[in-house]
């Protein structure tokens, strides 16, 4: 028997669904004005650091990103890159969409300071993040991994 | 022509699918990684986490605080299941001081595996109440190691006290087809447990 004995055991029933991230979301890409900050930015500020000038707030970012979300390379690296080398790899893999879980296993850095390099990126534009290009309900989900599973 | 993606210089513009989540759980050395690596498409990647702990000193330092570095690594493996989806697999980290992850872990996780391992039964009751509390639907599989107790599903199903609703299969982890079975079993109980009404 479980430690604590007689504790009221919560019924498994229907689970809701969680919080959706399903859906498409395309932030705008980056405009002329945001291109106008750009140039007065040190070009080498180090790391995810408070240097860069954001278009937006790389926090609130950070706050909904999770292993899963899929990240977008909105541009291919360039000048901007130059001595941030965990930026331009993920430039470089994002090229496709990519899950920020596999983004930080293959930068080999901590799942934080990816999620935050990711944040301040998402924010000056050069990444994007991104829902499936066909939304599912759960329901199709589950059977489709269940026909999935069963032919592995 | 121009393409839509043509500005990319790439071909047809990728589809990108939607990324799911199972979460597998068990205590330390319950084969967890094993499992992953056994259904997982690549070599099972791994995204660490870096913790610094207060610890309060027992050593020389007299109990003066101190603080230490953690890894915390997280072990993860993907099957494509189509087009449309892909499917992650997350081993959670083995130490219970690592539990204000799980939260995150199983944020719309599609459900759980728990292992359960016929060495030591006791290190998984913290998995089962975790998932019980949460609402997510998981699955026990007992892993059973050479030398172990050969305990019977129903044994296990008894000691960590299951509902009869909630499966407890036999499994090896070493076994692809084996922990196949694992996970179809715990997504048709997820799909059962989502209409009760159709099963009775
Ligand atoms: N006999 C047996 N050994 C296993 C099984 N699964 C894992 N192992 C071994 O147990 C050890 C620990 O497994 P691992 O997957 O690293 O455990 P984790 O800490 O839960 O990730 C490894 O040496 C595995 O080869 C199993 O089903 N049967
Ligand atoms: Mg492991």
């Amino acid at each position: 028997m479980r430690g604590d004995g007689a504790h009221a055991r919560p019924m498994v029933g229907h689970v809701p669904d969680p919080p959706s991230t399903v859906g498409p979301r395309f932030p705008e890409p980056p405009t002329a004005a945001d291109e106008e900050t750009e140039r007065f930015l040190r070009p080498y500020a180090v790391d995810a650091g408070t240097a860069d000038r954001p278009t937006d707030d790389p926090v609130e970012h950070e706050d909904d990103l999770d292993m899963l979300t899929l990240l977008v390379a909105a541009r291919l690296p360039g000048e901007r890159e130059v001595l941030r080398p965990e930026r331009e790899t993920i430039l470089l893999r994002a090229v496709r969409a990519r899950t920020l879980a596999e983004l930080a296993a293959e930068l080999r850095l901590p799942f934080s300071q990816v999620r935050s390099i990711v944040a301040h990126m998402i924010a000056d534009g050069s990444l994007q993040r991104c829902g499936p290009s066909r939304p599912l309900e759960r329901q199709d989900i589950l059977h489709a991994v269940l026909v999935g599973l069963r032919s592995l | 022509m121009a393409s839509a993606d043509s500005e990319t210089g790439r071909g047809t513009p990728e589809a990108i699918p939607q990324a799911v989540k199972i979460i597998v759980a068990g205590g330390f050395g319950a084969g967890k990684t094993t499992l992953v690596a056994s259904v997982s498409e690549i070599t099972p990647l791994s995204t660490e986490e870096v913790m610094t702990e207060a610890s309060y000193g027992v050593d020389d330092l007299g109990g003066v605080e101190s603080k230490s570095t953690t890894t915390v690594a997280l072990d993860f493996g993907r099957i494509t299941i189509n087009d449309d989806i892909v499917l992650y697999l997350f081993g959670t980290p083995g130490q219970d001081r690592f539990w204000f992850m799980w939260d995150e872990l199983a944020a719309g996780a599609l459900g759980a595996v728990v292992l359960a391992d016929t060495r030591r039964l006791d290190t998984c009751f913290h998995a089962v109440d975790f998932f019980e509390r949460q609402g997510l639907p998981f699955v026990v599989a007992v892993n059973r190691f050479d030398g172990s107790e050969p305990y019977e599903a129903a044994e296990v199903r008894e000691a960590l006290d299951i509902p009869a609703a909630v499966p407890v299969v036999m499994a090896d982890a070493r076994d692809r087809d084996s922990c196949r079975d694992v996970l179809v079993e715990l997504v048709t109980h997820v799909i059962r447990s989502r209409s009760p009404a159709m099963t009775g």
